[in-house]
């Protein structure tokens, strides 16, 4: 290996690839999950490591070893060639991001700084690169403002000085006041160090063979076995998460890309079975070739949570015993009512919420006061009951209401005994002004969740106890050593975590 | 003159009010109460519609009217009082309303089980038991609340004689009902609002 050596012990600056197998505590949890990925196979913009033992070693000395250096230009030269840029000058300027990275992540260590490699030249190649000038402004707008709170200093000119102090803001961030309590709280001893990871930046902006976009493993929300995403032509960054621009589906992508596309669903698959789980990645095509960015478990609604457990344990990716561990009583239970379509919550979310007083789904008109709703149920129009709080002479108009909404109160509130009483969906405390000012609009209100949503939204019906996947929990559940025959899977389940807590 | 302060009371808390309903809130019989009603159909401030009766704008203003002028009979002092001892009371009773309606504060209680039931009831009975001075504090201060006694005495016997939906139905004298409406006209006394006093965590 030709990288420099610190104290003869481990290599100072090492890169990340598909064969390197660094462990943890050597190059820390991000570059750890580079070289990981790496290794499946996966195109991941080219990246290096500082090791932890840099900043032993810095720490020790108060230096960056004279060493890091010629290895950092060596690293940066491979970064260069890897993805056909330059840094520090166009006319394809090369920027990265710098990371810390320890063993474990904690809490007050140095984060991200992106889109470092900026200066004026720069910020004019990559102008007329994209033919954007206010993009290449607003990136090094943010990368300025990101540098100056992370590093603690104005940007120099040169970047290869905003490297050097980049790096250099990591290492001191392992001596951080909030990163020593954090450590010292923990038992997590001071001798670990952080890593530093230097990656490229690609651009999904460059031309029309480019842009950026987001891939679900399995729909996120149903649990619908099937790749989900958008796919944002010409777009970077965060445009896609952001929600700003109006994403295609990756339809469009394999229309226009097919072998970016087909690439990147032979990605998505093989991160789902190495991670085990539904994944959430981000990936940029760059002139043609497809860059993934990161890949995590994807957050799900508690029914995609169900399905995706089961199925995944049927595919063989799991075992039955890892998918009981996966779905908790309480995500079950909402698949045993029923429920607001989670595409349809999806598309309009929760205008409000409080606390549920008594469940059910309902939708209606908003109404103000009693008196009126008295007089729209005459009429045969559904009303919801929205109040501050609510008084003796509500009470007629709440029991002719198909929901009561109130700003104020809590579960113990005379709004919700009556409700109760009364068996209509009620959520309360939603607070001041927020929903009495939806008067005269139709809205659905979910009193089991506790929220309220504009428009009209579809109703999934409960699982029957005869469902497929109650069915296969049921009988996995009996399998187990142990079991105890509840009445319901619920239980079931339920007694399967008090057996795991004894 | 009472009477009709009670009677427009009852048709504004209950909202479209059956006569039995509203001969129940005024402490009258339906025979008294319906000449009263007739009256005021005439003079326009109540309305009739599918046998409720209903406040008219006019008897909304008769009403704060009415009690505006009450209001400057009573002694404030003894009620701020009363009422600041009311508060700890009507947590009791929020409390036992939910434990009523909710075991564990989630399941729904489906009043299968008689034990749990009882002890309910019987910490209803405690807490009117020592409620009760208090309300007869509150009566001597507004004679206008005189009917409340026999109002919670009636609700409690038929609770404590096994019907249970006395204990908190709405639409019917329940014990709920009658402590709601107490609660309404507490706050109205003093001069304040429910949503002054729900946003100071007392009426909610």
């Amino acid at each position: 290996m030709s990288a420099a050596t610190v104290a003869g012990v481990q290599p100072a600056t090492v890169p990340l690839t598909g064969r390197t197998e660094h462990t943890r505590e050597q190059v820390g949890g991000k570059a750890w999950s580079i070289q990981h990925m790496l290794a499946l196979g996966i195109p991941v913009p080219p990246a290096f490591v500082l090791t932890t033992g840099v900043c032993d070693a810095y720490h020790r000395s108060g230096e960056v070893p004279p060493e890091v250096d010629a290895g950092i230009a060596a690293e940066m030269s491979r970064l260069e060639q890897e993805v056909g840029r330059t840094f520090g000058h166009g006319p394809h300027p090369l920027l990265v991001s710098v990371r810390s990275g320890a063993a474990t992540s904690m809490p007050g260590m140095m984060d991200t700084v992106l889109n470092l490699g900026m200066d004026d030249a720069v910020e004019q190649a990559l102008a007329a690169e994209t033919g954007d000038s206010s993009y290449a402004a607003d990136t090094r707008r943010r990368f300025v403002e990101q540098f100056e709170k992370i590093v603690g200093t104005t940007p120099p000119a040169d970047p290869w000085e905003q490297l050097r102090l980049a790096v250099r803001a990591v290492l001191e961030s392992w001596y951080s006041k909030r990163a020593v309590s954090y450590r010292a709280a923990r038992g997590i001893p001071d001798t670990g160090g952080t890593a530093v990871t230097v990656q490229a930046m690609v651009f999904g902006n460059i031309d029309d063979r480019s842009g950026t976009g987001v891939l679900f493993t399995r729909d996120p929300l149903t649990g619908d076995p099937a790749p989900f995403g958008e796919w944002l032509p010409r777009g970077q960054g965060e445009d896609v998460v952001s929600g700003r621009f109006d994403a295609l589906l990756l339809e469009e992508l394999a229309a226009a890309q097919p072998e970016a596309h087909a690439e990147l669903m032979g990605a998505a698959e093989t991160l789902e079975r190495a991670g085990r789980d539904v994944q959430d990645i981000e990936f940029t095509v760059q002139s043609g070739r497809l860059w993934l960015l990161q890949s995590r478990s994807a957050k799900r609604t508690p029914q995609a949570a169900v399905r995706t457990a089961v199925l995944l344990a049927e595919e063989g990716v799991i075992t039955p015993a890892e998918a009981l561990d996966r779905i908790t009583p309480a995500a079950l239970d909402t698949l045993l009512h029923p429920r607001l379509s989670p595409s349809a919550v999806a598309a309009s979310p929760a205008v409000a919420s409080g606390k549920p007083a008594c469940p059910g789904i309902a939708t209606g008109i908003v109404v103000t006061d009693a008196d009126e709703a008295e007089d729209l149920a005459d009429e045969g129009r559904d009303v919801i009951l929205a109040r501050p709080t609510t008084d003796p002479d509500d009470v007629a108009g709440m029991s002719v209401s198909v929901a009561v909404v109130t700003e104020l109160g809590g579960a113990t509130s005379h709004a919700a005994v009556v409700c109760r009483e009364l068996a209509v969906p009620c959520v309360v405390g939603v607070g001041t002004g927020t929903v009495t000012a939806l008067a005269g609009q139709v809205v659905t209100v979910d009193a089991a969740a506790g929220t309220v949503h504009l428009g009209r939204l579809p109703v999934d019906p409960a699982l029957t106890a005869d469902d497929p996947v109650l069915a296969t929990l049921a009988q996995w559940l009996r399998a187990e050593p142990g079991a105890a025959d509840a009445p319901t899977v619920v239980e079931m389940l339920e007694a399967r975590i008090g057996r795991a807590v004894r | 003159m009472i009477e009709r302060t009670r009677l427009l009371q009852a048709l504004r808390l209950k909202g479209r009010a059956r006569v039995d309903d509203l001969a129940a809130a005024t402490g009258l019989t339906a025979d008294e109460v319906a000449p009263l009603l007739d009256s005021l159909v005439a003079e326009g401030r109540a309305e009739e519609a599918r046998d409720r009766f209903k406040l008219t704008p006019d008897g909304r203003d008769e009403l704060a009217a009415l009690l505006a002028a009450e209001r400057g009979t009573v002694d404030q002092d003894a009620l701020a009082a009363g009422y600041h001892e009311f508060d700890e009371h009507n947590s009791a009773l929020k409390e036992l309303m939910t434990r009523w309606q909710l075991k564990d504060g989630t399941t729904p209680n489906d009043h299968s089980d008689q034990a749990y039931d009882d002890a309910v009831v019987a910490d209803l009975a405690d807490l009117d038991a020592r409620f009760r001075p208090l309300l007869g504090r509150f009566v001597a201060l507004c004679e206008r609340l005189a009917p409340y006694p026999q109002r919670f005495d009636r609700a409690l016997a038929l609770v404590r004689g096994g019907d249970h939906s006395w204990f908190a139905k709405p639409l019917a004298d329940s014990y709920h009902t009658v402590w709601f409406e107490l609660h309404e006209d507490l706050i109205g006394l003093a001069g304040l609002t429910r949503a002054e006093e729900a946003a100071a965590g007392r009426a909610l």
